[in-house]
This record gives structure tokens, C-alpha cells and sequence, in this order.
């Protein structure tokens, strides 16, 4: 008599197996499984035998029932007694698997997705055949098949069994490890091989999936794989992961081009947990460095990705890991410059460019602060040499130069006045007295022509655009126009003249606005701006018209008594006669726009661009960001404190940030980016208060002092060297002339430019 | 109850197009198999043999040659028991290139894994390596050497079988116990030890 059990599991079978599993009896069989759980090992070994007996003989539909009743028993069977009867179960997969009919193949990974990867097991077995299944499973995504619905057919199944023992391991700590190498090297390539596969390759654009499509083709699936494998990384696992990316990305040449590359970590970054998504892009920024030898073609592709993710990273990064990518991208910057006299040089300023747009686009998606952080940071890794330097340092300097603009120019051009400290502006008028001898002369070398024209309006813009801002102290006014002066000397050459010129219309379009709620002391500052850069740009590029044509708007406003659209600027004018709100500046005291092109011309110069009228639209509403603008002003002058050290030419600042130590690192990690967050905003909101608290007079003083002196110390420095230089006669600086009463005028210091300047205040 | 007594893992590479397909084909399904495309990242395949009555279960991952594969198919070296090097006795280039194989064993694959170098295509009358010279090749790197036809099933069930006859003879081996655990290939002594972890025994 044979025991009970056995009888049992044959009465399932059906005497033609095409009639199916026997329902009733497979009721009765799992009825008996659920009242004597002691006897389910032995109902699993049985069917286990029988299913092996059926497959040598190659009666497969008896295989398919004996599959379907240990699915059914797998299902219905409680946690504890499951232990023995999976090892049957997991057994019998690997014989289906072990078998060369695509069909069996397919029915043990549909059991292993679909039932055992969604069973709790309460104990689970260490020694498994993970191993095999995850070969196996990788080893069906490559499938070759002559047929390409079954080839279609075995890859799915494939990607299929890869993701239902992902499901099934990735929760479960006491079953192997899924993410050691041995696994994750090849679990990812196949996944890969099978997204490649599709029309990233073949030069299509992507396009999201139609519902139930993800089903039908490998490249979806394996991409809803590889989303779900990255989503579950914990930290220590990121680079598990990512090893094998880079790896199959470099042997399958898919970095140039890049489309498929960036599709990947696009992949990556979206799905994988927030918080690691910088260990991304420092496993690619090693990439690159582990590249250093290969083509600048693909180093260039590799930048190019991580340029198009790491917007993505910004937002999560903080603290020191920002450096440290920013670091990472002017090592790199460094590394290609001092090639970039060797063959390929072309290729090699390719890079360069991938680099520096990296760096913006990841500053781009950096709270404001944290650029103002990275200009400075950037800043202090310029080179700064006395004499002329070699061929490669002038290069760096001019890609560092170059960066930070890039930098700067996605700066919120709002705020970019007020947040524009003085401790920034030093650094990098230290580097204007070293860029080039050429440059102290106030001739403008070819790629400063070409780094000009390229970048000036754009800054320009920024600039004006602060000087429109309604909070507007008289220093930050100050500030803007040293700035500007600044740049005129340093930059102003004939092709950028209409920039230039422009640039001062736009000013005077400011203070004329009457859309704006600025008050009338800010209206005559910002007139007095005007005029002032009209002045001095003749001096930098001689143009008689244009210096003559100064000189009458300059009369013309001292004749009409209206001696406050003059320098020097004050909180508030004592206008002799006030001119009744709202009255239009006669026409003669302004700068006119034909008259400056007509100058252009009398000179022989392109005069198309001033006559076009080029008013540019504000971008942000400076109510909006009135909170940044307060926010900036007073972190830079907190954060920043301007050491010593660096306002001593020739010793390199250095910035505590730089120090990151892996415990640093972990720190920030750990740190929620929500408890960040919340600090963040706490903080601000304690600064807003503060302003409010305030008097202005205050938040004046406050912001004026110590940081000034020594910008000031520095400005006189580099303008009296420059002084020397021009050949324009200078007249003693009637400082004595200032006869404010206003508190302000009494605490801070004698306005930088009159003293840098004083021709222009002999009127 | 398994149907088997020992489970091996043996691996082949080589360059694309030596014939490491068709000696699989010809071992397990018993055939020759005519214009089937280029393996890409591995195919599997199972074989039982039986050796002094007992049963052995031949797991066998053959590779792709493609160098752009190589990412997968390292992948595939750690856990093999045997790795069969095959090469074309009639294509110089396919036995310039073992020096570059024997690297990414090396690299890859367990540090006593068993090697076997295979000169195959022995059919073909333009010969370019001379059986000796793959015989020096295979004595200098401490490898097993045979020359096969998958074409004329010369000598690819005896390769296996060896195979299987070896990794048998050194779990035996190692049951007994070891005082000398060094490693220590020798063609003729039959000595190569076999890592506990790289090898499963199953009831
Ligand atoms: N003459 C001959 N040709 C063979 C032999 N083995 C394989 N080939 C041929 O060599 C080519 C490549 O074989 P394949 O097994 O795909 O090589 P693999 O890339 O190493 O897997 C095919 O055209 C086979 O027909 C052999 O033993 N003798
Ligand atoms: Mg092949």
C-alpha cells in the first residue's frame, strides 16, 4: 500500500495531461498539506521526482502540472513549514532551467517571479541556488535564438527571473548577498545589454512606454529592472551597482556617443534613493579620472554626461561633498590644460569646455549661497603668479576665469549685487593685477576679446539688473559700478564697446523707469553710475568722439543744475531746486543713444548693435527673492570672513572646507537633507527677522566695515599701479570735498572710486 | 535525492570562432551544428557523465570571444571549477592571443581553478600551429593540453570526461587530509588542489 501522500499528489495528474491539473484532487491534496504540514517535505520531494522522471521522458505536460500544483501548494502553505518543501521547489526550477526548451525555461522563471518571489518565508535557507539562477537568468538575457519571438520570449523570461530574485533577496539580509560582485557583474550587464538593445542604439528618441509595453519588450523591462535594482541600493551598494555600468559602458564603446550613457544615469539618478545620488556622480567623476588616458573624445562624452545628471545631484548635495565635485572638475580642468599643447590640443579644449559646463550646470541647481561658496572656492584655486607666468598657468587662470563666470552667470542675477561681497571681489581684483602684463596696459589679448564678447552682456545684465532693485543701499551701487569700471578696464576693447555702451543705456532706462519703485536718490545714483562709465570708457578705449560727447552731457547737467545726477552718490540729495516728482530729465543731460552710435561711427566702428534697442527683460520679479537678496548680503559677510592671509598676495587662501576627511563626509551623509532643509529655513527666517529689526542705518554700518577697508587697500593698490599706466593726466583727488552730514557718509569709508578715479569728479 | 554525486563548473573561452560552441554542441546534444550565429554573453548547457559508477553533473558556460562581452564573462570565471582555453590549430592569431587569455584567468577566475588548453579544428588540413608548439604552450602555464575536432567528435567526449575525472579524483583527494595546502599544478603529478569554496558537494 502506498502512503497516503503519494497517492494523493498522483491523483492531481490526469490520465491525457492536456486535461490539466485535476481540481478536486489538487483541493484534497492541499487540504491534506494545510492539516498535516509535517508531511509537505515529503509531498514536495515526491512531486520533485516525479516532475525529473517526466522530464526525462520528456513528457512535459506532466512537468507543467506538476509546476502548477507546487505553485498552488507554495501559495497556500503557512510560513514555518514552507522550509523543506521550497528546497523541492527550487529544485525542480533549476531543472526546468537546466533544460535546452525555451517553454520549460519560461515556466520556471514565470514560478520564481510569480510565486516564490512574493512568498515570506519565516526561515530561509542560506544555501541556495542564487548563484545558479542569477548565471542562468543572465545567461537567458543574451539569448541568440534564430527566432526572434523567442528570442524575445527566453530574454523576457530572463530579465524576469533576474528581477524576482532581486525582489526576493534584496529584503531578505540573511540570504546571500545579492549585491556582491560576483552577482551585480552580472545582473547588470544584462540588464543593459537588453536596454542598448532598442532605440537608444539606433539613434531614436526614447519615448515613454505605453501601458502594457513594458511586458512585451525586453529593453522596458529591463529598464523597470534596473530602476527597481537601483532603488533599493543602500549607500554601501551604490558602487556595487555602478561598477558594472561603467565597465559594460566603456567595453560596448557607448560613451561617444553618449545618448545611451546619459539615458542610463538618467535612469540611475531618478530612481536611486535621494540622498546617495552624489555618490553617483563621484563614481563618475572617478571614472574620469581612471580615464585620464583615454581619448579626449571620450573623456569629453564622460564630462558630458555628467554634466546632463548632475543638476540632479545639486540638489541633494551639501557641505563638503559640493567642493569636492567642484574640486574634482578643476582637477580635471588642470589636468587638461597642462595637456593641451600636446597633439589634439583641438579635442583636449573640447573637455575644457564639458568641464566648465558641468560645473555650471551643477551650480546652476545650487542654492545661492552655495555659488557665491563656489565663485570663492574657484577663486582660490587660481593660480596667482607675479610675474608673467607660463604658458600653462595663463591658461588655467583663463579656464578658472572662465568657470567662474560660468559659475556666476547662473547665479539669480537678482541678488547678484547685494551677494556680491567685498571679500569675493578681492580675490579677484588680485588676479586682475596678475592676469597679464598686457592687461595692466588696458590692452585686451585676443581670448580676453573672445571671453568678452562672449560674456560680458550676460554679466552686464546681471549687474544692471541689481542696480534696479529698490533696496539698493548707496554701497551697493558703489559696489556695482567698481564692479563695472572694473570690467571696463580690465576687458573694455572695440568689440565689445557697444556691449559697453549699452550696458550704460540700460542703466539710465533704470533710473528712468518709472515702473519701478525706486526713490528718487536711487534714480539720480544710478544717473550718476551712467555718466560716470561714459567718462571713463573713452580712457580705456580712445575714442575722441565718444570722450567729447561725455564731456557735453557732463556740462550740459552741471549747467542745468542738476549737479545730483552727478557723482558722488548720497543716501539723500538736498537738491537745490526739486524738481517736481515725476518731471522728465531734460534731453540734453541725458546720454543719448544716437549720439552714442553716431560717436561709434565718427570712429569708424560698427555702430549696428546701439542703435537696435536692446532693453532686456527682467527675468525675476525682485519681490520674489527679496528674502535671497537679504539672505545673500549677509552670509557672504558672515560666512566669509576675509582673513589676512588672503589679502597677502602670494599666500593661497585656504578654506576650511577644503579639508574633508571621510568622517566629514559621512557626517553629511547622514544628515537628513529634510533636518538640513528645515535648518535652512530656520536660519533664513531668523535673518529676515533680524533685518527687520534692524535700523537701515544699521544694516548699513554693518555691512560696510572691516571687509571694505581692506577691498579698499587692494582697489587703491591695483589703481595706482594702473594709474601709472594710463596715459591720461591725473588730478590730485579733492577728497576734501565731501561735506555730507549724513551719518552713513561718516561711518564708511571715502567711496573707493573717487579716490581710483578722480578726474572724474573734477566737474 | 539529487541524480548526481558531484556538480562541476567548467568554463570555456578563447576567441570568438575556435569552435567553443561546437565542442558543447558536440558534446551534449551530439552534433555538429551548422551556421548558428556568434554566442553572445554565455550559453549554458548541462551535461550528466557517469565515471567509476558515479553520477557528475557538468554545468558548462560557454562564452562569448567578443571583447565587448568581456564585462559578463569574467563574470562567470570566479565560480568555475575547470576553464577549457580553446584556440584553432589552423588561425595563428587565435594562439597569439592566449597570453591575453591566460591574463584575465588569472585576474578572474579562482587561483586553482583547473585549465586545459584545446587546440581545436585538428580536421583541417592548414595547420598552423604545430602540435608540439601548443603542447610547450600549455606545459609552460601548467595546462592540461588536447587537440580536438568538434566537427569529427575527436576527442571532445574525452575532453570532459577528463575534466570530470580530474575534479572527481581531487575531491577525493581533498577528503583525505592535507598537510601540503599550496597549490601545486603539475601536468604529470596530478597534484592541482582544489579551494573548498569553489566546489560543491551535493547529496
Ligand atoms: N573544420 C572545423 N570547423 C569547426 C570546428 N569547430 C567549429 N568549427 C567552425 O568554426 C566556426 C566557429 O565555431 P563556433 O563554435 O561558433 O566558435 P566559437 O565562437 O568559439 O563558439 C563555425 O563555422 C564552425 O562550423 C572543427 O572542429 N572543425
Ligand atoms: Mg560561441
Amino acid at each position: 500500500m502506498r502512503p497516503r501522500y503519494k497517492r494523493l499528489v498522483d491523483n492531481i495528474f490526469p490520465p491525457n495531461p492536456q486535461d490539466g491539473l485535476v481540481k478536486n484532487n489538487m483541493e484534497q491534496l492541499t487540504f491534506y498539506s494545510l492539516s498535516s504540514p509535517e508531511k509537505l517535505d515529503r509531498i514536495g520531494e515526491y512531486l520533485y521526482q516525479r516532475a525529473c522522471r517526466d522530464l526525462s521522458r520528456k513528457r512535459n505536460g506532466f512537468v507543467l502540472i506538476a509546476m502548477e500544483a507546487m505553485d498552488q501548494l507554495l501559495v497556500a502553505c503557512h510560513a514555518q513549514t514552507l522550509n523543506l518543501f521550497v528546497e523541492s521547489f527550487l529544485k525542480i526550477v533549476q531543472k526546468l532551467l537546466e533544460s535546452t526548451e525555451p517553454d520549460l525555461q519560461v515556466l520556471a522563471t514565470q514560478s520564481v517571479i510569480v510565486r516564490f518571489a512574493n512568498i515570506e518565508e519565516d526561515t530561509p535557507s542560506y544555501h541556495r541556488r542564487y548563484d545558479f539562477f542569477v548565471s542562468k537568468f543572465s545567461s537567458m538575457c543574451h539569448n541568440n535564438h534564430g527566432d526572434d519571438a523567442t528570442k524575445d520570449m527566453i530574454r523576457l523570461a530572463g530579465i524576469r527571473g533576474l528581477q524576482g530574485v532581486i525582489r526576493k533577496t534584496v529584503s531578505d539580509d540573511l540570504v546571500e548577498n545579492i549585491w556582491e560582485p560576483v552577482h551585480m557583474d552580472k545582473i547588470v550587464p544584462s540588464l543593459l545589454y537588453n536596454m542598448q538593445d532598442s532605440r537608444y542604439l539606433k539613434g531614436m528618441e526614447p519615448h515613454s512606454p505605453e501601458p502594457g509595453e513594458e511586458k512585451n519588450s525586453p529593453p522596458q523591462l529591463a529598464e523597470t529592472c534596473i530602476r527597481e535594482l537601483v532603488g533599493r541600493a543602500s549607500f554601501g551598494h551604490v558602487r556595487s551597482v555602478l561598477k558594472p555600468v561603467l565597465k559594460h559602458l566603456d567595453l560596448h564603446n557607448l560613451w561617444a556617443p553618449n545618448q545611451f550613457a546619459i539615458h542610463t544615469f538618467r535612469i540611475i539618478m531618478f530612481s536611486i534613493q535621494s540622498q546617495y545620488s552624489y555618490a553617483v556622480v563621484e563614481s563618475l567623476m572617478l571614472h574620469l579620472d581612471e580615464n585620464s588616458k583615454a581619448e579626449p573624445k571620450i573623456r569629453t562624452s564622460i564630462a558630458d554626461v555628467l554634466s546632463k545628471i548632475i543638476a540632479i545631484a545639486a540638489e541633494e548635495s551639501v557641505g563638503p561633498s559640493v567642493l569636492e565635485i567642484i574640486n574634482s572638475l578643476l582637477t580635471q580642468l588642470r589636468t587638461s590644460v597642462g595637456r593641451e599643447r600636446e597633439p589634439g590640443g583641438g579635442e583636449e579644449h573640447a573637455y575644457q569646455e564639458a568641464l566648465i559646463n558641468a560645473l555650471g550646470e551643477f551650480a546652476a541647481h545650487l542654492p545661492d549661497y552655495q555659488k557665491i561658496e563656489i565663485m570663492m572656492f574657484i577663486m582660490s584655486k587660481v593660480p596667482y603668479i607675479k610675474q608673467q607666468g607660463g604658458m600653462d598657468d595663463n591658461l588655467l587662470q583663463h579656464m578658472l576665469l572662465k568657470s567662474l563666470l560660468t559659475v556666476g552667470r547662473r547665479y539669480n542675477s537678482v541678488s547678484m549685487n547685494t551677494t556680491f561681497p567685498a571679500s569675493f571681489l578681492e580675490p579677484l581684483m588680485r588676479m586682475s593685477v596678475v592676469r597679464d602684463p598686457d592687461l595692466r596696459l588696458l590692452k585686451c589679448s585676443r581670448p580676453d576679446a573672445i571671453f568678452a564678447r562672449k560674456y560680458v552682456p550676460e554679466l552686464f545684465h546681471c549687474l544692471v539688473e541689481g542696480l534696479r532693485l529698490e533696496n539698493n543701499t548707496v554701497d551697493n551701487v558703489e559696489a556695482v559700478y567698481t564692479t563695472l569700471a572694473l570690467i571696463a578696464i580690465e576687458l573694455a576693447c572695440d568689440d565689445v564697446l557697444p556691449d559697453f555702451l549699452n550696458m550704460i543705456l540700460d542703466i539710465q532706462t533704470g533710473a528712468l523707469d518709472k515702473t519701478t519703485g525706486l526713490t528718487a536718490a536711487q534714480r539720480y545714483s544710478l544717473h550718476a553710475v551712467a555718466i560716470s562709465l561714459l567718462v571713463l570708457l573713452p580712457h580705456v578705449v580712445i575714442i575722441s568722439p565718444l570722450s567729447e560727447y561725455a564731456e557735453k552731457v557732463v556740462a550740459a547737467r552741471q549747467e542745468q543744475d542738476l549737479s545730483h545726477l552727478l557723482p558722488e552718490l548720497l543716501v539723500g540729495y538736498e537738491v537745490s531746486q526739486p524738481p517736481p516728482p515725476g518731471s522728465p530729465v531734460p534731453q540734453a543731460a541725458l546720454i543719448d543713444r544716437q549720439a552714442l552710435a553716431d560717436c561709434l561711427k565718427d570712429a569708424g566702428l560698427d555702430s549696428q548693435h546701439i542703435t537696435s534697442t536692446n532693453v532686456v527683460p527682467h527675468r525675476h520679479s525682485w519681490v520674489e527673492s527679496a528674502g535671497v537678496t537679504l539672505k545673500g548680503s549677509v552670509t557672504d559677510l558672515t560666512n566669509m570672513e576675509l582673513d589676512s592671509a588672503s589679502s597677502t598676495p602670494g599666500i593661497q587662501r585656504k578654506y576650511p572646507e577644503e579639508e574633508l576627511t571621510f568622517e566629514a563626509m559621512k557626517r553629511v551623509l547622514a544628515e537628513s537633507s529634510v533636518v538640513k532643509r528645515e535648518a535652512e529655513a530656520l536660519r533664513q527666517k531668523q535673518l529676515n527677522e533680524a533685518f527687520r529689526a534692524t535700523t537701515f542705518s544699521e544694516l548699513i554700518t554693518n555691512n560696510t566695515t572691516s571687509e571694505e577697508e581692506s577691498l579698499q587697500t587692494k582697489l587703491n593698490e591695483l589703481f595706482s599701479r594702473m594709474a601709472s599706466g594710463l596715459s591720461t593726466p591725473m588730478t590730485p583727488s579733492p577728497a576734501s570735498s565731501h561735506s555730507s552730514t549724513h551719518k552713513h557718509q561718516q561711518t564708511a569709508p571715502v567711496p573707493v572710486y573717487e579716490l581710483l578715479f578722480p578726474e572724474l569728479f573734477a566737474y | 535525492m539529487e541524480d548526481y554525486k558531484f556538480l562541476f563548473k567548467v568554463v570555456l573561452v578563447g576567441n570568438a570562432g575556435v569552435g567553443k560552441t561546437c565542442l558543447v554542441r558536440r558534446f551534449t546534444q551530439g552534433i555538429f551544428p551548422p551556421g548558428q550565429g556568434a554566442t553572445i554573453g554565455v550559453d549554458f548547457m548541462i551535461k550528466t557523465v557517469e565515471i567509476d559508477n558515479e553520477k557528475i553533473k557538468l554545468q558548462i558556460w560557454d562564452t562569448a570571444g567578443q571583447e565587448r562581452f568581456r564585462s559578463i564573462t569574467q563574470s562567470y570565471y570566479r565560480s568555475a571549477h575547470a576553464l577549457i582555453l580553446v584556440y584553432d590549430i589552423s588561425c595563428q592569431p587565435t594562439f597569439d592571443c592566449l597570453p591575453d587569455w591566460l591574463r584575465e584567468i588569472e585576474e578572474y577566475a579562482s587561483q586553482n581553478v583547473l585549465r586545459i588548453l584545446v587546440g581545436n579544428k585538428v580536421d583541417r588540413e592548414d595547420r598552423e600551429i604545430p602540435a608540439q608548439v601548443g603542447e610547450d604552450f600549455a606545459q609552460r602555464h601548467s595546462m592540461y593540453y588536447l587537440e580536438t575536432s568538434a566537427k569529427e567528435a575527436h576527442n571532445v567526449e574525452n575532453l570532459f570526461l577528463q575534466i570530470a575525472a580530474e575534479l572527481m579524483e581531487q575531491m577525493r583527494f581533498k577528503e583525505l587530509p592535507r598537510y601540503e595546502q599550496e597549490q601545486a599544478h603539475s601536468i604529470n603529478g596530478r597534484t592541482t588542489a582544489i579551494g573548498d569554496s569553489c566546489c560543491s558537494r551535493l547529496s
